[in-house]
């Protein structure tokens, strides 16, 4: 009997441990709970909520601002769902957040996150329930980045054409998922996709000049994701392109191993350990978390790695610069176009960002390139922008025969 | 070959050490299928307790400096602190199926069914994601040795022996090498490892030669827990970059297939883990693995699927199960409460 009383006293010290730490009204509750029954729970646990986002001021750095804000009654008008994926990768997903929690910030909107059941396993059933629970707080107009969403959407945006969806990579809906029949055009869906292929030439080019020969890809989706597809297409046409222009060759090693589901595995570590041991220098990891199982590797081998969708140089010493997408900038262009009532302009069309747009490109400040200077980006970027530099966007092309290249699919 | 050697055990060591907590709980007499929960807790714990010390700075210093003895140091508390999380996660077990005589099977379906949960619940209250990693950089520069700590340059080589045992290796593998090989001594040539492993196989006969059977069994789980919590944060540490996700993709249930498969030995145990741990190697890096040395990668030319080798690890398995398992001989008295006044 002493032996459960002290298991459970300790387990109420763990839980009250943990929820100090945070701001989270749910777990603050817990704490007051476990540590003093007697007091009252409701009172007790009311003032902790005053971590309330502060609207008036804007604020620039995102991970200042809350993420599980509360508001006065209740309701949320700016909600984000994902598809697949932690809401935190330090890449795709968080960089939508960082959009929708500055824009929030910024106009003093309310705003919210919420996660599909089930995770990475996550289905459209799943996905349309999230939609629902947002809807029924009051969601205005909703931010889903992951083209994965396309299902869950269509049906949530039949049902509730009153709400405005902001698809980050996505497309145009339709009312039915059917080819022959599919009906109108939905007017509450803007697609917003980017021009992957453009940044990945970017990162494949630099580091090629930088002087990488052997390279290597890791996607995220299993190859299904079209973004994904176009990094890596663009990647090895920008690598190819280098080559040429400095006379040398470079091989690519080319995967979509172990990366379904945008998570970190084992089997993804051992893999790169192999790529890295047997001589490859630096892998783009394309594919959210996946990311942690390539730096790992790439650290234990004296190797490096190219960051995806947003600048991670900050996670990891062995990135050497990142392709990166304005998920920023394309989450407040349609915030804008919502709450600026200009809705029509987005709504229903494909909008697609790329260099044109200033939506794709490397961060030049934090990268750490010695060989390939930020004059010669600036001359590429202006190149792709002007059309003398072409990067094909098709990625069905992608195993073709390369000048300078040789391409290995795994 | 190198990197086949140094890949095998950084899968084999968790999957062994793991094995012989399990070996611990049941030559008590304790079914331990918790073995999985325990991990993901241990592997949990550890993740935080590295996490909290890379905020509060304090090897910094140490990291700065290259110096490699406080950062293996910091390792090895990591470890403690596992195992300590373990052996307290596995005192609901033994609570349960020791004192309150629960069927020890569903005990340990709870407790695996509960750890999960639990930690992503914590993970989500302190990461507000899905996983929680190192606050700061990767695990290889903090944890892991490489030639450049003993004077040798990006190209020089430090042999066979070096190359393969030294460079890039954790030296916690060692450590549960280590371990697992001085706990094996415990268990067959001592008084305790003799009364252990008698209250596993007649707990009456023990008793009445003036063995506390609940004491023996209490002692036996909780090792066994100590044990599955370090070997979770070890499986953490090498494969996940230091990271917890209340996932350790089911090692705690290979580690119970191993135990079984190595029948309850641990030499037989330590064979079974390695085997296990090479194919799984060869599984995820075949097109990487250069046996002789001559630079070309030979399974990554044969026309075999890609799905044939992932599935090579289980139907080995499988195939020297349905050999071995004829002889297979569990601990007599194990899953059986103990209950003084049966006969």
């Amino acid at each position: 009997m002493k032996k459960l009383f002290a298991m459970l006293l300790a387990m109420a010290m763990m839980l009250s441990l943990f929820a100090c730490s945070n701001n989270n009204p749910t777990s603050s509750q817990g704490a007051t709970g476990s540590e003093a029954p007697s007091q009252g729970t409701e009172e007790s646990a009311a003032p902790s909520q005053s971590g309330e986002e502060n609207p008036g001021a804007a604020e620039t750095d995102p991970d200042k601002i809350d993420d599980n804000p509360t508001s006065a009654d209740g309701t949320y008008e700016i909600a984000m769902i994902t598809d697949v994926g932690d809401l935190k990768d330090k890449s795709f997903n968080e960089g939508t957040w960082n959009g929708v929690k500055l824009y929030a910030a910024a106009n003093s909107k309310t705003y919210k996150y919420y996660r599909p059941a089930n995770g990475n396993d996550a289905t459209d059933e799943d996905r349309y329930a999230a939609y629902v629970a947002a809807i029924k707080s009051g969601a205005k107009v909703i931010v889903a980045p992951g083209f994965l969403q396309a299902g869950a959407m269509r049906k949530a945006a039949v049902e509730y054409p009153e709400v405005n969806f902001v698809f980050i990579d996505g497309f145009p809906l339709t009312e039915r998922d059917s080819e022959d029949d599919p009906g109108e055009v939905l007017a509450n869906v803007a697609g917003i996709a980017f021009q992957e292929e453009q940044c990945g030439y970017l990162a494949g080019y630099a580091i090629v000049k930088e002087g990488f020969t052997k390279l290597g890809f890791s996607g995220g989706g299993g190859g299904t994701n079209p973004a994904c597809c176009r990094y890596g297409y663009g990647y090895v046409q920008g690598a190819n392109a280098a080559a040429a222009e400095m006379g040398v060759n470079v091989e690519v090693r080319y995967t979509w191993q172990y990366g379904s589901n945008y998570s970190a595995s084992p089997e993804l570590q051992a893999m790169m350990q192999g790529w890295y041991t047997n001589g490859t220098e630096i892998v783009f990891a394309a594919g959210g978390s996946i990311f942690n199982s390539i730096t790992a590797a790439a650290a234990a081998n004296d190797g490096y790695v190219v960051g995806v969708d947003v600048d991670q140089s900050g996670q990891s010493d062995t990135v050497v610069t990142s392709a990166m997408k304005g998920l920023e900038q394309s989450v407040n262009f349609g915030l804008d176009k919502h709450f600026g009532d200009k809705w029509a302009d987005i709504g229903g069309t494909a909008t697609s960002l790329g260099a044109k747009d200033d939506a794709v490109g490397l961060p030049t400040a934090t990268w750490s390139m010695e060989e390939f200077s930020v004059a010669d980006y600036e001359k590429l970027l202006a190149g792709i922008k002007d059309g003398s530099v072409s990067v094909d966007a098709d990625y069905d092309n992608l195993e073709q025969s390369y000048s300078n290249l040789t391409l290995t699919v795994e | 070959m190198t990197f086949l050697i140094r890949q095998t055990l950084i899968y084999a060591v968790p999957l062994m050490i793991v094995a012989l907590a399990g070996v611990f709980a049941e030559r008590s007499g304790i079914i331990n299928l918790a073995l999985e929960g325990i991990m993901i807790f241990g592997a949990f714990i550890g993740v935080v307790f590295v996490n909290m010390i890379q905020e509060a700075g304090i090897f910094d210093g140490a990291k700065a400096d290259n110096n490699w003895v406080a950062l293996q140091g910091f390792a090895l508390m990591a470890m403690l602190v596992a195992a300590a999380a373990g052996a307290v996660f596995s005192l609901l077990l033994s609570f349960a199926s020791v004192n309150l005589r629960a069927d020890q099977t569903i005990g340990g379906t709870a407790l695996n069914l509960m750890a999960p949960a639990l930690v992503l619940f914590f993970i989500r209250i302190i990461a507000n994601q899905n996983v929680l990693n190192m606050s700061g950089g990767d695990a290889p520069p903090w944890f892991m040795l490489r030639k450049a700590y003993f004077g040798y340059g990006r190209t020089d080589s430090m042999g066979f022996f070096g190359e393969t045992f030294i460079n890039q290796t954790y030296p916690a593998t060692y450590v549960c090498i280590l371990l697992f090989i001085l706990l094996s001594v415990i268990l067959y040539k001592t008084r305790f490892g003799l009364r252990l492993r008698s209250c596993g196989e007649n707990p009456q006969a023990a008793d009445s030669l003036g063995i506390n059977v609940y004491k023996m069994r209490y002692a036996g789980t909780t090792i066994s827990g100590a044990l599955a919590g370090m070997g979770g944060f070890v499986y953490a540490l090498t494969t996940a970059n230091c990271s917890a996700s209340g996932d350790v993709a089911g090692f705690g249930f290979l580690a119970l297939a191993v135990m079984i498969f190595g029948n309850w030995k641990p030499l037989n145990i330590a064979g079974a883990a390695l085997l296990f741990g090479l194919f799984k190697c060869i599984a995820a890096s075949y097109t990487s693995i250069d046996i002789n040395g001559d630079g070309v990668c030979m399974l990554a030319n044969l026309p075999i699927s890609v799905n044939l080798y992932r599935m090579l690890p289980y139907v080995i398995t499988l195939v020297v199960l349905a050999f071995t398992s004829q002889k297979s001989r569990a601990p007599k008295a194990e899953g059986i409460p103990y209950d003084k006044g049966q006969r």
